[in-house]
């Protein structure tokens, strides 16, 4: 297989890498802003994502970080995950599979035109 | 618990089931996740007990679920072969022994069904949202004084509700019994007189017609009512056409003018719903009146929130209100609650937390059992383990194996634990529907569910963790050269075999205590069933009237309401006879303290009896007058002070000659401190709190006329009829006073049975859980004793070598059972002594059967611990001499 055609990135991983591309996070923000763009019907559990975290870790598309406090009035430290330039373009493939998945929907008519 | 406290526990928790994923992982996450998961922990803490417990649940057995798929992941196919073959290997050995694995499983089983069913229940009745229409966000809106809550007064309402910006969709409700239909097909409903935005609140349109508008609530609008389908089902045959019909309310024609769907009782367990009229909320008078109230949290408003606002708004115009009327000093507040916990009261949510931490103890025990019996299995087995383990079987490879079987035992016990919670909830829902009919709130229902189904997943996540993790580790740390020496009969120390022995005296107390707690419970249970009240209950009505003092401010306002009420009631001809009665002094109290005219206080105080004010005809409560003259029109409140005694206070003061005429004074009791003249003697009724053990007929009587009491208890007989004669009690009270509602009128029949229902089903629970603590002490000292006498069976091999009879060496090892049985039987002594005393003095039971049940339930213990090691002793004789001197 080509190397600029990766396999498809399952679900999961494309909402944290979705998630990361806006920022370094830590791992209660990722499950946070993940629900909170599905509004409400996404909900992961710790132990899928960071199950799914390791395997992004393992295939080079994200990395941990150096461990520091969220909240500066706050002395508990979190580590953070970071999107790898790999992962930007892996989540960047996956996003444009999606999009021309979504345009084949709309011309099937099974979603309205213009939505 | 404080906070802190809880955090580190569920921390903790957490983190030993993180070893269920590999440690690579653990190594790479398992910090992160630790933090991950308490992060998660403190916002859903923030959103209440229930969204924290769920959240605990449902990390537990993503734990256990993601910690087997990662380990899974984490092997190569030869190792995923091995953890077949380890799978496969520890099936066999649990088919091998049917017995020992049925025990298992029930016993962990039952432990884990307790717990959970104990934890649904517990999260269906207190802590769910109402099944409406985003429900989490409806609250009951209460004023507080002190640790007392009230409901809330009309005008001090009206100010609230223009205030608060935490609450939407606020209304008054209040409820009261109606009578429904005409002549013989009539039916008393509970019925929720309410704003007709209460159906807007909840967010449910009616099934059949309408709910209720504005405009009904308008004065000189048609009477409305909307039904509850059950009300529909039961009163009026599921018949269609009863929309827009009229039917009877209290004697008044009203339209019925909808029907909700099944299962809906808003607020609580309503059957009917009439509109609120807008002239009685729009009081401007304060005192006059008092609703409860219903609101919807403001989007993004917690209820803490909502509860500092309305408390502030309610203190202010309670401080207003309070000038004009009640000198009451405590501060006004606000507490702001859902339905589900309001409903619950002050002790419903301790009662609960008391039942979830037994469970949690007998699930405890539960474990200790399971772990100890395969423990016991596993020293079977150890010269195998040290064999393989000499042969060069890896310790990680043993440790897996060691798992598997208790993995087996405890999703068999989960599986079994889960099928029995799911019986006992289905059970318990068809059980208050068919008994508590009219007090079941509309969402108790327990079923299976998401909540229920994680509570096990959680509860099966620690017993694997716990279970499984002590076996194996114990499994893995063999000692090769102890074992293949000795052959493991002493491999066990010193150390094991005291703590054995102390595991089984804990068991023995631990299991006694429980089981005469269980026994004692059950004799109160018996006793209030069979409670005889000492009068004739045949036909007997009963409920109580409380005038608000802003509106009866004067002892004299509230006897003219009393008369009002006895007067109106004896012009019905369903009613024969009415009594209204107020107790004003308990025997045994300060207040119920009296002095006779002519004789000097004895040196041990005055003597006390059950002071009562009455109004109305004693001979409707079955109390005769055996000696001079009932109260009548001579003793107005004007009048001479008079009293009744009863006949054993009348004996015991002045044995053998009649007390008319002589004088008593009551100092304890404000408005009858003057000398009174006794004019009659009335026959004994036991007086006093039914499940006390003090009841005594020792009773004083005074004229109502002549004595004053804020709210009293009206008894009455009816001729045939119990409808008729409630609503003659309804259109009295609504003529007397239409703001006046009576409480439910009851037979004594339904006190009683609602009384004796809730502790027998109280006592049966706690059956059930003290005999499975039963099952849990045969398992557990079985399991216990085999793992000692099987440490021992080289001493018994010697012993019967050097001529040691099977009799002999089974009293010696019985004796030495007998030791720990009596070590457990004297700490448990103590503790039965407390329970007994507590029960002997609270409740009605003699000092000999507290005793007699002590003693059997002893000698039943004394008789399990001693099977439980006689079954071990005789497995170890049969093995004989020289299959247990061979093994060396």
């Amino acid at each position: 297989m080509a190397p600029e055609s990766p396999p498809p990135l399952r679900p999961i991983e494309f909402e944290i890498l979705l998630t990361l591309a806006g920022g370094e996070r830590h791992g209660y923000a990722i499950l946070q802003e993940t629900e909170e763009r599905s509004q409400g019907t996404l909900r992961l559990e710790t132990g899928t994502m960071y199950r799914a975290l390791r395997r992004l870790v393992e295939a080079g598309l994200a990395r941990p970080t150096e461990r520091r406090q969220p909240d500066p009035q706050d002395d508990e430290r979190r580590r953070y995950y970071a999107i790898t330039a790999e992962g930007r373009r892996a989540a960047e493939l996956e996003a444009l599979r999606l999009s021309r998945l979504v345009a084949a929907a709309r011309s099937a008519r099974l979603l309205p035109l213009g939505t | 618990m404080s906070r802190d406290t809880r955090e580190r526990i569920v921390t903790r928790l957490y983190r030993g089931l993180l070893h269920l994923y590999p440690e690579s992982f653990r190594q790479g996450y398992g910090d992160d996740m630790a933090e991950t998961f308490i992060d998660g922990w403190r916002e859903a803490r923030r959103g209440g007990t229930a969204r924290a417990l769920t959240f605990t649940m449902r990390a537990m057995l993503d734990a256990l679920l993601n910690g087997a798929r990662e380990r899974l992941h984490d092997t190569t196919p030869r190792s995923r072969m091995l953890y077949w073959q380890d799978v496969r290997y520890a099936t066999r050995l649990l088919l091998r022994s049917p017995g020992f694995t049925l025990l298992t499983v029930v016993v962990l089983g039952g432990g884990l069904a307790l717990s959970i069913f104990t934890y649904s229940f517990l999260h269906t009745a207190m802590l769910r949202p109402l099944p409406l229409g985003e429900g989490a966000g409806i609250v009951r809106v209460m004023a507080t004084r002190g640790v007392e809550t009230q409901s809330i007064d009309a005008v001090a309402l009206a100010e609230v509700r223009r205030g608060a910006t935490t609450l939407t969709h606020m209304g008054a409700y209040r409820t009261r019994d109606i009578v429904v239909g005409r002549a013989d097909g009539r039916r008393v409903v509970d019925a929720t007189e309410t704003e007709p935005n209460l159906f807007q609140l909840t967010r449910t349109p009616a099934a059949m017609g309408r709910t209720l508008l504005p405009a009904d609530a308008e004065p000189g609008a048609e009477p409305v009512i909307v039904l509850s389908w059950r009300t529909w089902e039961v009163a009026f045959g599921t018949d269609s056409s009863v929309v827009n019909s009229r039917v009877d309310i209290d004697g008044v024609p009203t339209r019925v003018v909808g029907v909700m769907p099944p299962g809906y009782g808003f607020p609580v367990a309503s059957e009917t719903w009439i509109p609120l009229p807008n002239a009685v909320l729009a009081t401007t008078e304060a005192g006059t009146t008092s609703f409860d109230v219903y609101a919807r949290l403001r989007a993004g408003v917690t209820a803490a929130a909502a509860q500092t606002e309305v408390g502030t708004l309610m203190a202010r115009a309670m401080a207003a209100i309070d000038t004009t009327s009640s000198a009451r000093t405590e501060a006004v507040s606000a507490a702001i609650q859902s339905f589900p916990m309001a409903q619950m009261g002050e002790t419903g949510p301790l009662f609960l937390a008391i039942l979830n931490g037994l469970a949690t103890l007998i699930l405890l025990l539960a474990l200790v059992n399971v772990t100890n019996l395969l423990l016991a299995r596993a020293n079977e087995r150890v010269r195998e383990t040290a064999v393989r383990l000499a042969l060069g079987a890896s310790r990680a490879r043993l440790l897996a194996q060691g798992m598997w079987e208790s993995v087996l035992i405890c999703l068999m016990g989960g599986a079994l634990g889960t099928v029995l919670a799911t019986w006992g909830l289905r059970a318990i829902t068809t059980w208050t529907r068919a008994h508590l009919e009219r007090n079941m709130a509309f969402w108790w229902v327990w079923d299976i569910d998401r909540t229920t189904l994680l509570a096990a997943g959680g509860f099966i996540t620690v017993s694997i963790a716990a279970v499984g993790g002590i076996v194996a580790m114990r499994a893995a740390a063999t000692n090769v050269n102890a074992v293949l020496q000795d052959g493991g009969t002493r491999s066990g120390s010193r150390r094991d075999g005291r703590l054995a022995r102390a595991l089984v005296a804990t068991q023995v107390s631990t299991v006694t205590v429980l089981m005469f707690f269980g026994v004692m419970a059950g004799l109160v249970a018996r006793r209030v069933v069979t409670f005889d009240p000492g009068y004739d209950t045949h036909n007997l009505l009963q409920t109580s009237i409380a005038p608000e003092g802003s509106r009866y401010a004067s002892a004299t306002s509230r006897r003219v309401l009393y008369q009002s009420v006895v007067d109106g009631m004896a012009q019905w001809p369903e009613v024969d006879g009415v009594l209204l009665r107020a107790g004003l002094a308990e025997i045994r109290s300060a207040e119920g303290a009296f002095e006779l005219a002519g004789r000097a206080v004895t040196p041990t105080g005055a003597p006390t009896a059950h002071v009562q004010g009455v109004l109305g005809t004693l001979g409707a409560l079955g109390i005769r007058i055996e000696d001079g003259r009932p109260f009548d029109a001579r003793d107005a409140a004007d009048m001479a002070p008079v009293v009744l005694l009863s006949r054993a206070l009348a004996a015991r003061h002045w044995p053998g000659q009649s007390p008319i005429g002589q004088q008593v004074r009551l100092p304890g009791l404000p408005e009858a401190t003057a000398w009174r003249t006794v004019v009659g003697v009335a026959s004994d009724v036991p007086l006093g709190n039914p499940l006390a053990r003090n009841r005594s007929a020792d009773a004083i009587y005074l004229p109502l006329s002549q004595a004053d009491a804020n709210g009293v208890s009206v008894i009455f007989r009816h001729r045939g009829s119990a409808v008729a004669a409630r609503e003659a009690l309804n259109q009295v009270v609504a003529s007397v006073d239409p703001l006046l509602v009576p409480s439910r009128v009851q037979t004594h029949e339904e006190v009683q049975a609602t009384m004796g229902m809730i502790t027998v089903s109280v006592a049966r629970l706690f059956a059930a859980c003290f005999g499975f603590a039963l099952l849990l002490a045969v398992s557990g000292t079985y399991g216990l004793m085999a793992r000692a006498i099987w440490q021992r069976s080289r001493e018994i091999g010697v012993r019967r070598a050097l001529g040691a009879t099977d009799a002999s060496i089974t009293r010696l090892l019985l004796t030495q059972g007998g030791r720990q049985l009596g070590v457990g039987a004297l700490v448990a002594l103590p503790l039965m002594l407390v329970i007994g005393a507590g029960f002997t003095h609270f409740f009605p039971v003699a000092y000999a059967l507290a005793a007699t049940a002590g003693a059997l339930v002893t000698l039943a213990i004394i008789g399990v611990v001693l099977l439980a090691t006689w079954v071990p002793t005789r497995r170890v004789l049969r093995m004989g001499t020289a299959s247990v001197l061979g093994r060396e």
